[in-house]
């Protein structure tokens, strides 16, 4: 379990490695960005990725932000898990990618996993990105040929790949505030405290004159990326916040899903099922925070 | 002279032990937690190789050619080993029962995945890695052998095509009169049981350091050695040396359980240094090699058995079929798993007769190992699973019929009917404790409550024996020769006083080293810091074993005893000649050598080495000046078994009652673990926290086994799991932290009344965990009778049932 041989560049500034990168590009040099490792080097060690060139973003300190602006929260792309997690701003202004935060593996992965690794890795069984289609993020990519804002129905392409580009970064994800009286969940199955989950469910809601309005529902663990669920959300609308409506929704959106993932742990239909009880889950705990 | 053992605390020579039975701090844990701990990891040699090793990925295959030559070519790489090698210079494993070997590396076929083809010394092992993938393999592929069903199919391709069956053994054992209790019985109940492959996952994976000495033609071994003269003894017959040409020293170790023998890797090991002119060469097992062909699988195991009852409940007859897939071959001795369960084959009760009828079957998964408690843990699920299967039929609490069917106190020692005696026991004491402490009535009406509301809450009460202090004969039904497992310490007493403890074995967690110095500080009357515990290699130890088959704090105990003894009787001729009276006279009391009524007149401990050591002139005539003395124990009273097996096997019987509340969620299969308690008797405790930490290590262990762990294996025999993200081991969010008590009934015949402690709790939870499941699942008719009880599964159950 060691590396393939590979050449190791750590750039001072977000220029040199975007130029660094332009430059591999160009020698038609396959380089890969490491963040905070904690898929990469695994992946590295048992030969499944074999970049010929790492590039080191831990000296792009410039990275590691938290802020607000504009009524957006902002978080640098080589902030931690850890630092989210901590964050006043995000627990207190967006709760459903704190409690995100709080479900990707244990504290010691939080604590050198960043969170823009997260997002360009698309683990289709992570929360990151089903929270993302949720909030509607942004997700902030730097290339040569200058900074654009990429949605998240946009980003998460399909199984482990995204929509930046060869020679583009991953800076930054922003993501608004939680408006007031929104109701959110984020749940999952996994078979342990801290493991990729089965299933998973993220959503927001919101109520309109005693009745649903406004939900947003996605699934992970189950497709090539994480999923919308909107016949769900079509299905809420305007409907009493019962748990008659919750199970009837529930089994709308299991049904809705096209044929989920199979592995040792969880067949396809097991994981749909597990969407089912997700949805009706989420929805109540959801419904108990709406205003 | 005979040499007594005391075999209680109170017979030590001191007025009050100071740390036999105390929560001593343990001498290991300074360097632990500091990291100044040598793991073998942490060492490197002058000249060193490191080693990769290319292994199979096929199940069932013959080698047809291993071409090497750009691999050797490589910059930085020393030596290529292939099977030609090996075959010029090796035997194949010896196995027990013989024959069913494979050489450390694949002479003619690859047997299993993962089985090493190739392996590269080179100056760093991520050079020795990128070799390995310019090694070219060409196979000829054979069908694999999937399952027991498939292996003993007629016309099933053969894995030891000279052995004509892939039935490694098929035997019946039969104690009592079986037919007759069967035939006669008011009620039998009977299931079939399926345990998946499980096995030991220690922190640290299996290390060596290999060195050929060319010019001696002899080897030395470094590494992370469980039990080091095996080890050697294993290696000499492997490598053809001479046994005492091979040197094993063994390193400290983060953990064993038994999955880290390491014999494949310290052949090859020791066969590239003696290709690459005698360098030493390391090889570090990484956690997928460990994963995929380590020591680290076991008890793969098809179970159909039948208990037959009374109506009053007295059982009389307990029946197993076992079919255990012991992968390819013999080599890993998962074989002596499948004897175990004779040591305590009808558990805590009285049961009059019993069979046994035992089938080991060859397959191309990887090859079984030890792994803590060898077989009991699934044979116990089966036992245990049973009485409670009984108990429902019957209409009757579990732990009311485990109570009527308990040996009583006044039986001990009492000899079970496949052959070992148990020592001393109070089951239904321990169960009336366990029973209070968790306050079963409310647990039961709790379970009522939630029941009317339509939850799966389950509760397990379950009764264990564990055989302490293994015994070679245990193994005779599977081929294993001999009686006797010696373990043997030299004790010295220098100039000043100190004592050194020197034994053959390396710390790996439990804590005999501590354990080591609190029995010889009490028994010399020092203190614990004044004693040094030291690990001697094989070339200069005594007889030894080490870790393995709950047995080593009450062995090393046994030998520091004997050993003590031995310093005590010539102390006393020498001061007794220096008192001018007869040795009869003298004393050992609290760390003086002194007079019988006058205490005022005697000498220290020290002072009578110092004489010793540093006056001959001094000394009655003949008397050597040693203040040291060695001694090696050996259980007392063992025999050889019968034409059944039958035999005194394991020295120590401890028991156990543990319970677990648990709630299934009906809508996800998920379980979780609401309480868990237990009530132990492993007789006098050396040292409680020890001991303490002993259960519930064991139960972490148990809760893999019974919701988490499995080598899952695809139909064409090929592994599923080969890294943890597969391979659930339980973390400290999925284990209870348990709610304990103990009773004290110390062991007769062992050394301070210490039983055997190290495997009693992962003997109890696997079966204490399913069987709270099926009582959860009992109202709606459901039972799960295949390990492990994973979320899948049960929500397979259910949903099949509609009742998810």
């Amino acid at each position: 379990m060691k590396p393939a041989p590979f050449d190791y560049y750590a750039p001072e500034t977000l220029p040199e490695a975007i130029a660094l990168m332009a430059r591999l590009e160009n020698e038609g040099c396959d380089a890969k960005i490491l963040a905070g490792g904690q898929s990469l080097m695994p992946m590295l060690a048992m030969r499944v990725a074999r970049p010929d060139a790492l590039i080191d973003l831990r000296r792009l300190t410039a990275l590691n932000h938290i802020a607000e602006h504009d009524g957006i929260i902002a978080i640098g792309a080589m902030a931690t898990k850890r630092a989210a997690e901590e964050s006043t701003l995000i627990r207190e202004r967006q709760p459903l990618f704190h409690a995100a935060t709080q479900l990707v593996g244990h504290r010691q992965i939080r604590n050198r996993g960043s969170v823009g690794g997260s997002f360009a890795h698309a683990d289709p069984a992570s929360e990151y990105p089903a929270v993302a289609l949720v909030l509607d993020m942004e997700m902030q990519a730097v290339g040569e040929g200058g900074e654009r804002l990429i949605p998240a129905s946009e980003f998460f392409v399909t199984y482990m790949t995204t929509a930046l580009e060869p020679g583009e970064i991953l800076t930054e994800v922003r993501m608004p505030m939680l408006p007031a009286g929104t109701g959110w969940a984020i749940q999952e199955i996994s078979r342990r405290n801290g493991d990729l989950a089965l299933a998973g469910v993220a959503l927001t809601l919101r109520f309109s004159g005693g009745l649903c309005a406004d939900a947003r529902i996605a699934a992970f663990g189950v497709d090539a990326t994480a999923v919308r669920l909107t016949a769900a959300e079509d299905a809420l609308a305007g409907q009493k916040p019962d748990a008659a409506t919750f199970a009837r929704v529930a089994a709308i959106a299991a049904a809705s899903l096209a044929e989920p993932m199979s592995c040792i742990h969880a067949s396809a239909d097991y994981r749909r099922h597990l969407i089912g009880v997700l949805v009706e889950r989420t929805l109540a705990e959801a419904a108990g925070r709406a205003r | 002279m005979a040499i007594e053992i005391p075999t209680l605390p109170e017979q030590l020579p001191t007025s009050a032990p100071r740390f036999v039975g105390k929560e001593v701090n343990r001498i290991e844990d300074p360097a632990l937690v500091s990291g100044t701990v040598e793991f073998i990891d942490n060492l490197s040699l002058p000249g060193m190789l490191h080693c990769a090793i290319l292994r199979s990925p096929h199940p069932h295959a013959r080698v047809i050619k291993v071409d090497t030559r750009a691999a050797a070519a490589l910059e930085g790489v020393e030596a290529v080993l292939t099977g030609e090698d090996v075959g010029r210079w090796c035997a194949p494993a010896f196995t027990a029962p013989e024959g069913w070997g494979s050489y450390c590396m694949a002479v003619d076929k690859v047997r299993f995945v993962g089985e090493p083809v190739a392996a590269v010394a080179a100056t760093s092992r991520y050079l020795a890695e990128d070799a390995l993938e310019l090694i070219q393999v060409e196979y000829e592929l054979l069908t694999p052998v999937a399952n027991p069903d498939e292996a003993m199919a007629p016309g099933a391709p053969l894995l030891f095509e000279e052995r004509g069956t892939n039935v490694i053994q098929s035997r019946e054992y039969t104690w009592g009169e079986i037919d007759r209790v069967f035939a006669d019985a008011d009620r039998v109940v009977s299931r079939k049981f399926r345990w998946n492959r499980v096995g030991a996952n220690p922190t640290e994976t299996f290390g060596c350091i290999c060195q050929w000495d060319l010019a001696d033609n002899s080897l030395t071994c470094r590494g992370a050695y469980q039990t080091p003269r095996f080890m050697g003894l294993g290696r000499a017959a492997s490598l053809k040396l001479p046994a005492n040409k091979v040197r094993i020293i063994t390193h400290a170790q983060g953990g064993g359980f038994g999955g880290k023998g390491g014999p494949r890797g310290t052949d090859i090991a020791a066969l590239l240094s003696r290709k690459a002119d005698g360098r030493p060469v390391k090889y570090i097992e990484d956690r997928m090699e460990y994963l995929l062909a380590g020591g680290g699988q076991s008890w793969d195991r098809y179970y159909d058995a039948a208990l037959a009852l009374q109506a009053d409940g007295t059982v009389t007859g307990f029946k197993v079929r076992l079919v255990d897939d012991q992968g390819a071959g013999a080599e890993g001795y998962g074989t002596i798993s499948a004897a175990k369960p004779l040591a305590a084959f009808t558990g805590n009760y009285r049961i009059e007769a019993a069979s046994y009828d035992l089938t080991l079957v060859a397959t191309n998964r990887a090859p079984t190992y030890p792994y803590r408690g060898y077989g009991p843990p699934p044979h116990n699920l089966v036992l245990e699973s049973l009485m409670d299967i009984a108990a429902r039929e019957l209409a009757v609490d579990p732990a009311e019929l485990r109570r009527r069917n308990y040996i009583r106190p006044e039986q001990f020692p009492y000899t079970v009917p496949s052959g070992n005696e148990y020592d001393s026991g109070n089951y239904a004491a321990v169960l009336d404790r366990v029973l209070e402490m968790a306050d079963y009535r409310a647990l039961r009406e709790a379970q009522a409550k939630a029941r009317a509301e339509g939850r799966l809450v389950g509760i397990g009460v379950v009764s264990t024996v564990e055989p302490g202090v293994f015994d070679w004969n245990a193994y005779a039904t599977v081929g294993v020769p001999g009686v006797g497992v010696p373990e043997g310490v030299k004790v010295a007493v220098d100039v000043l006083g100190n004592v050194t403890v020197a034994v053959g074995f390396n710390l790996q967690g439990q804590g005999q080293f501590t354990v080591a110095a609190q029995v010889v500080a009490d028994y010399l009357g020092v203190d614990m810091n004044a004693v040094k515990v030291a690990t001697a290699s094989t070339d200069v130890a005594m007889p030894h074993f080490g870790q393995g088959g709950s047995r080593l704090g009450v062995a090393v105990t046994g030998a520091i005893l004997g050993a003590c003894e031995k310093l005590k009787q010539t102390f006393c001729l020498l001061v007794a000649h220096l008192m001018h009276t007869g040795p009869e006279q003298v004393e050992l009391m609290n760390g003086r050598l002194q007079l019988k009524g006058a205490p005022e007149h005697g000498m220290s401990i020290a002072e009578v080495a110092g004489v010793m050591l540093a006056r001959s002139d001094l000394l009655p005539p003949g008397m050597e000046p040693c203040p040291e003395a060695t001694f090696v124990w050996t259980a007392p009273n063992r025999n050889l078994p019968d034409d059944q097996g039958r035999c005194r096997s394991y020295l120590t019987a401890a028991n156990a009652t543990h319970i677990a509340q648990i709630e299934i969620d009906r809508h996800t299969g998920q379980v979780k673990i609401l309480g868990y308690f237990i009530v132990d008797d492993c007789g006098t405790r050396l040292n409680p926290a020890s001991v303490e930490g002993q259960l519930q290590g064991g139960v972490a262990q148990g809760v893999g086994a019974a919701l988490f762990e499995e080598y899952v294996y695809d139909p064409q025999a090929q592994p599923l799991v080969t890294t943890f993200v597969d391979y659930l081991i339980p973390t400290i969010h999925e284990v209870p932290m348990t709610t304990k008590d103990h009773l004290v009934t110390p062991s007769p015949f062992a050394p301070l009344g210490a039983k055997g402690c190290g495997e009693g709790a992962i003997h109890t939870t696997p079966a204490t965990l399913m069987c709270a499941i099926n009582d959860a699942l009992s109202p709606l008719g459901l039972e799960i009778l295949e390990t492990p009880a994973s979320p899948h599964r049960l929500w397979k159950l259910l949903h099949g049932h509609g009742a998810a």
